[in-house]
């Protein structure tokens, strides 16, 4: 009966330290602002997926193009029609590792970050800077890169090459709580 | 006379013209409070035909206002904006609805596992299926 007991209680604690150690939002914020002579065009995403194996330091992050939401619906139509292609493309994934997790605790820390970044189905690997900070029961990355839209195969027309920039500043928030199911 | 003629027609036309660019410019999003939802379905049924064929649910729903009806198993706020996880049989995923900042003031008087009806714009599907820009309807 003890053994018995003495089982069952490993296996608790193995699938409690197990579910521990993935860390996911489904809630993640990326922004994305374009500065160009004519306009500004900034987009919000409040729906992305983002998960941290804190096991391994891996990170898996996915974006659903469509989740962008524009001041205006005229530019939201042309960013999914014409440049992103969001039918043909829906989502923009990014799969990396975080390079140094075992030096993040709870003071805010800023690592590097390396990995695939796919949009609109071209993939390129980037290396960026993010903070992070993990508590015991959660864990906060932010930051922000330039990505530039020839690197992914996007064509800014001529005709709007003084409305859209080259070079897009992406802004990312995510606050990872510990995955339990 | 004939020239005069001439360069008010420009002018008026280019009035015009600039008017409806303006227009174009200024278009509106689709406010999905007034609109009527292009597809009315369980929450059950789209989750798993998004976890089916995902490319198929894509070209059905992507885009369109569809209103699921399903079970609320979470409620929350983040950033100002209610958030609301209608369940579904799937372990793992569920329908995710964001809301609108007029449905946001509503959700004080939800209650978990109360069945309601929320209807907003499909962007896809992640974990789970999301929905943007959702209102309540009951």
């Amino acid at each position: 009966m003890k053994s018995i007991l003495t089982i069952v209680c490993c296996f608790l604690f193995v699938s409690i330290s197990h579910s521990q150690d993935r860390y996911l939002t489904k809630s993640g914020a990326i922004n994305f602002y374009s500065k160009a002579p004519m306009e500004d065009i900034t987009a919000d995403n409040n729906q992305v997926l983002s998960i941290v194996d804190a096991a391994n330091g891996k990170m898996a992050i996915s974006i659903l193009m469509k989740s962008f939401l524009f001041e205006k619906a005229l530019m939201q139509e042309h960013f999914n029609e014409n440049y992103v292609e969001s039918d043909k493309y829906p989502k923009a994934t990014f799969k990396g590792d975080i390079l140094n997790f075992d030096a993040i605790t709870e003071t805010p820390s800023q690592q590097k970050v390396k990995g695939m970044l796919t949009i609109h189905g071209v993939s390129k690997e980037i290396t960026i800077d993010a903070n992070f900070t993990k508590t015991e029961d959660a864990i906060l990355v932010d930051g922000n890169f330039i990505i530039e839209v020839d690197d992914y195969n996007i064509e800014i027309p001529a005709v709007v090459a003084k409305n859209i920039a080259k070079k897009i500043k992406v802004s990312f928030d995510f606050n990872h709580k510990p995955y339990k199911k | 006379m004939n020239k005069k003629k001439i360069i008010s027609t420009i002018l008026i036309l280019g009035i015009l013209g600039a008017f409806i660019a303006y227009k174009m410019y200024n278009k509106p999003h689709v406010d999905v409070a007034e609109t009527a939802a292009d597809i009315s379905i369980a929450a059950n049924t789209i989750l798993t035909e998004f976890s089916t064929d995902e490319t198929t649910a894509n070209a059905k729903y992507l885009d369109k206002i569809v209103a699921v009806k399903g079970a609320i198993s979470a409620i929350k706020t983040e950033k100002g904006k209610g958030i609301i996880t209608l369940k579904t049989n799937d372990d793992f995923g569920s329908i995710l609805c964001h809301l609108s900042e007029v449905s946001t003031q509503k959700i004080s008087d939800l209650k978990e596992g109360q069945t309601i009806t929320v209807k907003g714009i499909c962007t896809g599907f992640l974990m789970d299926v999301v929905l943007v820009k959702s209102e309540i309807i009951n």
